[in-house]
Parts: C-alpha cells; sequence; structure tokens
C-alpha cells in the first residue's frame, strides 16, 4: 500500500496525462460512430396539437400566436438563403395555418401569408392548400374577410387556372354584405362566368345588380352603371353571335 | 409598518431592482418592436403584443428574484431580529414587507403601461384590464415569493419554489384542460392523473387567465374572466397572506 502511494505520489502526472489522452481518442472514436446521428432539418415541421399549443402558451395565446407566426413566416430560412416554395409540404403549411387560425382568427398575418407569400409556390398542385384554408378562414364571416375570398379568386383564376373554382369563390364573395366592400365583388361572379364561357350567368349577375339599382334596392353610381351596361352590351352582341336569345337565360 | 414600507422601497434602489428592470424592460421592448417590425403585417400590433408578454414575464421574474434575494439576506444580516427587537408585530412585519414589495411593482409596471399607452394608438380600457390583472398576478407571485422565503430561508431553493409556481399556475389551464382530455379521449385509466390534475388546480390559482395581451389589442376581455381574475385574487392573496402569518408567527430566532 506504501510502495502504492509513493508511486502514485511519483508518477500521478503521467498517469493523468495518458488518462487525458486515453479520454481524447475515446471522444474522437465516439465522434466517429455517432457522426452520423444529426436532426433532421425540416422546413416546415409537423404542428404542434392543441394541448402542446396550450402548454406553450403559458396562458397568453395572442403571443405564441404572434411567436408562432414569426416561424412559419420565417420557415425556409436555412440561415443562408431561402428554401424554394415548392419543396415546403403544403400540407403541413395548411395544418399551421389551421392552427394558427385557431389560436387568433381575427389576425390578418395568416391569410396574408397565405395570399401573398405561400400562393407564390411553383408547385401549382400546393395552391389547393391555400384555396382550402382561406375557404375555411373567410367562411367564419364573410362580411368582414371579403378580401380573402377576393384572393382566393384570384389563385384560382390565374394560378391555379380553374375556373369552376374562381367561380365557387366569387359566388361565395359576392354573399358579402360588407358596406365597405366594392361593387366589384358582386359583380366578380359575372366576370369569371363571362371567362368561362358562360355568358347567360353573367348576363343575370349584372341584370339583377342593374335591377336593383333602378328599383332603389342598391345604389350604384353614374359610372358603375355606365360599365355595366357597357358589360351587358358586350354580352348581348356575344349571345346574338352565338343565335341565343338572352330571355331563355331566365329559363 | 411604513418604514419598513420605504426601507424596502430603497433596498430596490440599492439593489438596482428598478434600474436593473429598466434596462432589461427597455431592451425586450426594443427586441419586441424588432420582432414586430418583421412582420409582414400588423406590425404595430405584434410590437404591442411582444413587448406586453416580455415585460409580464420580465417583472414577475425580476420581483421573485428581488423578494428572494432580499428576504434571505435580511435573514442572513440579522436584520429581521433587529427589525421584530422593536415595538412591531409579526403580522405587521410581513404586512410591511408585502406592502413595500407590492409599491415596487407598482412603480415598475405602471410606467411601463404608460409608456405603451401613449406611444400606440390601442384600446384603452383593455389596457387597463391587462395593467390591473397584471398587477394582481404580481401580487400573488410576490405574497409566493415572500412565504417560501420565509418558510425556505435558503434564497435559491426560495427562488426555485417561486419559478415553480409561476410556471404551474401559468399552466394550470392545460392541467384543468387534461383532467376531461384523459377521460374524454382515451380508454386508459388516467383516474389517478386526472386526481392527480384536480389536487393541483385546488392548489394553485389559475394565472393562465391574467393579463391576456390581447385585450388592448382587439378588446377581447369576457366579463366572466375578469370576475374569476378579481374573486381569484381576492381569495388567493389573503390566503397566502394568512398563510405567511402563521408560518413566521411560529418561527423561532
Amino acid at each position: 500500500m506504501k510502495n502504492f502511494k509513493v508511486f502514485f505520489y511519483i508518477y500521478s502526472h503521467k498517469i493523468f496525462f495518458w488518462l487525458f489522452i486515453l479520454t481524447f481518442i475515446l471522444q474522437v472514436i465516439f465522434w466517429k460512430f455517432t457522426e452520423k446521428y444529426r436532426y433532421s432539418s425540416e422546413i416546415i415541421p409537423p404542428a404542434p396539437s392543441d394541448y402542446v399549443v396550450k402548454a406553450m402558451s403559458f396562458g397568453d395565446k395572442e403571443f405564441l400566436f404572434r411567436s408562432l407566426v414569426i416561424r412559419l413566416q420565417n420557415a425556409g430560412d436555412i440561415f443562408a438563403g431561402f428554401v424554394s416554395l415548392n419543396k415546403y409540404n403544403y400540407q403541413r403549411v395548411y395544418d399551421w395555418m389551421t392552427l394558427l387560425d385557431n389560436l387568433n382568427y381575427q389576425s390578418r398575418l395568416v391569410p396574408s401569408l397565405a395570399s401573398y407569400y405561400y400562393s407564390q409556390t411553383q408547385n401549382k398542385s400546393d395552391l389547393i392548400y391555400i384555396l382550402n384554408y382561406l375557404d375555411e378562414h373567410s367562411s367564419r364571416d364573410i362580411d368582414k374577410n371579403w378580401w380573402w375570398l377576393f384572393q382566393a379568386t384570384f389563385i384560382a383564376k390565374k394560378d391555379l387556372n380553374d375556373l369552376d373554382k374562381a367561380l365557387y369563390f366569387a359566388n361565395k364573395l359576392a354573399l358579402n354584405n360588407a358596406t365597405e366592400a366594392p361593387l366589384w365583388t358582386k359583380q366578380m361572379p359575372a366576370f369569371i362566368s363571362d371567362k368561362k364561357g358562360d355568358s347567360c350567368f353573367a348576363f343575370k349577375v349584372i341584370k339583377g345588380l342593374i335591377d336593383d339599382s333602378e328599383s332603389g334596392k342598391r345604389k350604384i353610381t353614374v359610372e358603375e352603371m355606365n360599365f355595366m351596361r357597357y358589360f351587358i352590351s358586350q354580352i348581348l352582341d356575344k349571345l346574338k353571335k352565338q343565335k341565343f336569345n338572352p330571355q331563355n337565360c331566365y329559363n | 409598518m411604513r418604514q419598513i414600507l420605504f426601507y424596502i422601497l430603497k433596498n430596490g434602489l440599492r439593489d438596482r431592482l428598478y434600474l436593473g428592470l429598466f434596462i432589461v424592460l427597455t431592451i425586450s421592448l426594443a427586441i419586441s418592436v424588432f420582432l414586430g417590425s418583421t412582420m409582414m403585417v400588423e406590425s404595430n400590433i405584434s410590437s404591442i403584443i411582444f413587448g406586453l408578454a416580455i415585460s409580464r414575464t420580465v417583472v414577475s421574474l425580476g420581483m421573485i428574484l428581488f423578494v428572494c434575494i432580499n428576504i434571505s439576506r435580511a435573514f442572513d444580516n440579522k436584520e429581521i431580529e433587529f427589525i421584530l427587537s422593536k415595538s412591531i408585530s409579526r403580522e405587521q412585519f410581513v404586512i410591511g414587507y408585502l406592502g413595500g414589495f407590492f409599491v415596487a411593482s407598482i412603480l415598475i409596471i405602471s410606467p411601463l403601461t404608460l409608456l405603451i399607452a401613449v406611444i400606440y394608438k390601442i384600446n384603452y380600457l383593455g389596457l387597463f384590464y391587462w395593467f390591473i390583472s397584471t398587477l394582481l398576478e404580481n401580487l400573488i407571485v410576490i405574497c409566493f415569493a415572500v412565504l417560501s422565503s420565509l418558510i425556505l430561508k435558503n434564497s435559491f431553493s426560495a427562488i426555485l419554489a417561486s419559478l415553480g409556481f409561476y410556471a404551474i399556475s401559468r399552466l394550470m389551464g392545460m392541467f384543468v384542460m387534461t383532467i376531461d382530455f384523459t377521460d374524454e379521449v382515451s380508454k386508459a385509466n388516467h383516474g389517478d392523473l386526472g386526481m392527480a390534475l384536480k389536487i393541483l388546480s385546488i392548489i394553485f390559482p389559475r394565472l393562465d387567465l391574467y393579463s391576456q395581451s390581447s385585450w388592448p389589442v382587439y378588446g377581447d376581455w369576457n366579463d366572466s374572466i375578469l370576475l374569476i381574475i378579481l374573486f381569484q385574487s381576492l381569495i388567493y392573496l389573503p390566503l397566502l397572506i394568512f398563510m405567511s402569518f402563521h408560518d413566521f408567527k411560529k418561527k423561532q430566532f
């Protein structure tokens, strides 16, 4: 025992040095075996459940909403530029947007992100998720959300090139009774159906608006009336060329 | 008692509580404005929300640290024995300390609320409710910090206990949700978990309902929630104060 103490006293610095070298080598070997274990980097992670959200909010849902919107807004920031939108999982984007709507549906943040940012995807089939979200968001209150229905109409027509879908949103848009909504929100179904080739429906929509104005149901400015009369005359010309009687539109 | 109150306020100055919190709050507000400005739309609203939520948390955490360290130091320096050797009852002593901490928290939260009211165009009634409920939340946290400091003496344990209390009370909404959630969603026997959570919900206050940062922005407060906050505070504050009286009465020096 005494010899061991003396031995340790004399050689302890060497023992610890070699122990240090040994542990360093072990650390390098450990690194070699674990090097491939990495976090899978996902542009859009799965949306958390309501339960997790409740816990994360610590009682302040609004603060969590804004924090998560920042997360969704900056998704794809890989600290060396941004990832192309066609690489995003839009099903997950939709899940996140729905989740955020449950936290706060009054805010313009999420529909803005959907309409102005996420709708720019190069993968057009993903737009259906954006349109579904905008539809659900706007349906909560059409009068307050008519602008997002217009955005949905625009995206369906211009980006997705799906006139049936565009007409669906345009018809929904025309249902709004918001005082600040311009008249073209009511005319939108006519424009879309005209584009679709359904002149009869376009004629009926605009004629209905003119009738409303003439019966005093709705106040429409002279300029708008002139435009609508011009629109009607154009449609009538089109129908005449097709040898179709406009009266038949009402049958 | 008034002397104790002023002594605590002076302690705040000595410990640089006001200066420290002022600096931290200024930095938090600056970060809030920065974060808000990065938003695509509603930059101002987002800045307000971030500012309110972060400052609420900062003030609560700051007060916990201040209270726990202050009382623990008073024990270590024999200040408590010294004060109690004068003609002052133990209840008066506790009330004096609590009063000092309460006034200190009012001094911190009021300018912050005023600043937000002056800078941003918001729902002033909503901000007023936010101010009151933040104040009540802080009072509960302070009362608990005083109680834990009196019971535990060790400042580190008292700080941990107070932080735990604050976090659990803020999570109480989720716990309450879980009581029904476990029975509804799963067939597994969660009776014990439900019972444990129920017991927790009896002991801890519902701080998750307090100071919603959406009130000053959307004005979406609910009168019944305000009443719950009021009654919760009216019940829980005296509960903590009486418990402190009881504990401090029994303490031997």
